[in-house]
């Protein structure tokens, strides 16, 4: 079965991942996708207790593929800049990092076997013979609006309730039960744009000011490694209205620093980037997580 | 008493309606005026000029994507739509080095069912290079005996194969008239892949090519599966006949034949102000 075959690449790298770096890696199990697969998470931590925490995510929406990609790069990355790179030890000096790189691997699976361009879960949907939800329109802020489809046939679908989707569920309650997640950084693909709340209205975020000075950063960071430029601002401004976002949901619960990337490219290739492409792209997106994680790191609250 | 408070439900209700009509995605500015250069509005009617002009300009070594957008601005015509004036940067598709600028107004009319364009741009690539790498094409796929085929271009892991690559620029070409006539003011498209390509052995002096591509609709995040029939001769305008299935299996189709209106390099009346 070539999904199996598949999501045990990922899954054997990350079992390595963590045999090699006992002291830096654990892997955490948050729950399980709709058709059973394990929702990992890998923690990068020195120590402490329940520490302030970043999360990252790649992998929500299965057809971005470059977004797997990167995660696995940056995953090996962490693991070596810590006691390397000063700023980044200062980082996991300070707060843990968890980071879920498949996120949808129903979806990533289907990617593989059936249809290259799937983008949501893979649950049924009652009464439909279409599947899945928009995971990323299935968190409850602002759930269930025009910026989100009522229809299960739709790529946009919110799903029947918030949080129906267990792989949204298990992120939800890992994140509230930790209660000390200061950042939470949701990565996508394409369009290369850096993205802050809201999606789900038009009314700036009370952080606007310092979200967007912290996104010009960061993706002026990102351009000066090899020229790509990415817009920045508020979901609705920037890209469109998105209702049920993750980033949305993660604001409103209080984790401040709450960022959608879009990854590259504008259009040429889209979902289907070259493989050329991976490490330049992972490159460049690393300067702007150090900044954004820099910034947290500086900024704890 | 009954006829007052139906008065007063008259324009609440109007009022209620209005989100819905604009549809999915941000409703578009209530205020005319400049857009900041990362207003999503910006790009996409950025994009749709340049789907005109890739479209108009026939040429699959000529085609631009969009680079930035340097200026917007956005007012409102009474009673006929939404009218962008627009200056962005412009890249070559296929090696996204600079080649130019762009002056474009696009507006977005309320009963025809197509956003009129007029754009007029520089154009920094060698046109006489552009010009034999079309005929390079053009000749060998006239000296074709044997149709050439091909399947999922760019492949899932965004591979194409360097002798399909001019045919998936002409698809990009001719699917560039089929989005300019999609995109509405909240509706965006790119094209996503090619599935298939066939080319057509004929007697006359053009190529053609069916295609079924696949676009990608923004904000509504879907895959449209369209078939596009491409006629094309170095120089001329292209020929395009499409079909397209959607969701809810409607099926839109369209003919373009390069007498559109619209214009890429003549007089420009507007005024330098609403720029």
């Amino acid at each position: 079965n070539i999904a199996t075959y598949i999501l045990s690449g990922p899954y054997c790298w990350m079992d390595n991942l963590v045999t090699e770096n006992p002291d830096l890696v654990s892997k955490i199990q948050i729950g399980q996708s709709y058709e059973k697969r394990p929702l990992y998470v890998l923690k990068f931590s020195t120590g402490g207790v329940n520490r302030p925490a970043i999360w990252i995510d790649t992998g929500i929406h299965s057809r971005e593929w470059i977004t797997q990609a990167t995660g696995v790069w940056t995953a090996n990355k962490i693991v070596t800049e810590y006691g390397k790179d000063a700023s980044l030890t200062a980082i996991l000096d300070t707060v843990d990092i968890f980071f879920e790189i498949v996120t949808n691997p129903d979806g990533f699976a289907y990617t593989h076997s059936t249809n290259r361009m799937w983008r949501k879960t893979r649950s049924i949907n009652a009464g439909s013979s279409c599947r899945g939800v928009d995971p990323n329109r299935n968190w409850d802020a602002g759930f269930g609006g025009p910026g989100s489809s009522s229809n299960p046939c739709a790529e946009t679908y919110h799903g029947p309730s918030p949080h129906s989707e267990s792989e949204v569920k298990s992120i939800v309650d890992f994140v509230l039960s930790h209660g000390n997640v200061k950042a939470l950084l949701s990565i996508h693909s394409y369009s290369q744009m850096l993205l802050f709340p809201y999606g789900y209205k038009a009314e700036p975020a009370p952080d606007h000011q310092e979200l967007n000075d912290l996104a010009r950063e960061a993706v002026a960071a990102l351009a000066a490694l090899h020229g790509t430029k990415y817009t920045y601002g508020s979901t609705i401004d920037t890209i469109y209205r998105a209702d049920g976002t993750t980033t949305d949901w993660s604001y409103d619960n209080g984790i401040k620093y709450s960022y959608t990337f879009e990854l590259r490219d504008t259009g040429r290739y889209g979902f289907l980037l070259p493989a050329s492409q991976i490490i330049p792209t992972a490159e460049e997106t690393w300067l702007a997580l150090m900044k954004i994680m820099e910034h947290v790191r500086d900024n704890l609250y | 008493m009954q006829r007052r408070s139906a008065a007063r439900l008259g324009p609440l209700l109007l009022l209620l309606l209005l989100p819905l009509a604009w549809g999915e995605g941000p409703s578009p500015p209530r205020a005319d005026g400049e857009l900041q250069v990362s207003n999503r509005l910006a790009g996409q009617a950025a994009r749709v000029a340049l789907h005109y002009l890739n479209y108009r300009t026939g040429s699959p070594s000529a085609l631009r994507a969009l680079g930035q957008v340097r200026k917007a601005t956005v007012k409102t015509i009474p009673g006929i739509g939404h009218k962008y004036y627009l200056q962005f940067t412009t890249e070559d598709y296929k090696s996204s080095q600079n080649v130019g600028t762009c002056l474009a107004t696009v507006l977005y009319l309320k009963r025809k069912p197509r956003p009129a364009v007029n754009i007029n741009c520089t154009y920094t690539k060698d046109q006489k290079q552009t010009r034999e790498d079309d005929y390079s094409f053009y000749k060998k796929m006239r000296q074709q005996t044997k149709p050439i085929t091909g399947n999922d271009i760019p492949d899932s892991y965004g591979n194409i194969e360097p002798a399909l690559e001019p045919a998936w620029a002409l698809a990009v070409a001719g699917s560039s008239y089929l989005m300019w006539e999609k995109s509405t003011e909240n509706l965006g498209y790119f094209m996503a892949q090619v599935k298939n390509v066939k080319q057509w052995i004929t007697k006359d002096d053009s190529i053609d090519f069916d295609y079924s591509v696949v676009l990608h609709e923004i904000p509504t995040q879907e895959m449209i599966s369209c078939h596009l029939r491409v006629i094309w001769t170095p120089g001329h305008p292209l020929k395009v006949k499409y079909f397209c299935l959607s969701e809810n299996q409607r099926s839109e189709s369209g003919e373009g034949s390069g007498t559109e209106s619209g214009s890429t390099n003549g007089i420009f009346n507007e005024e330098e102000a609403n720029f």
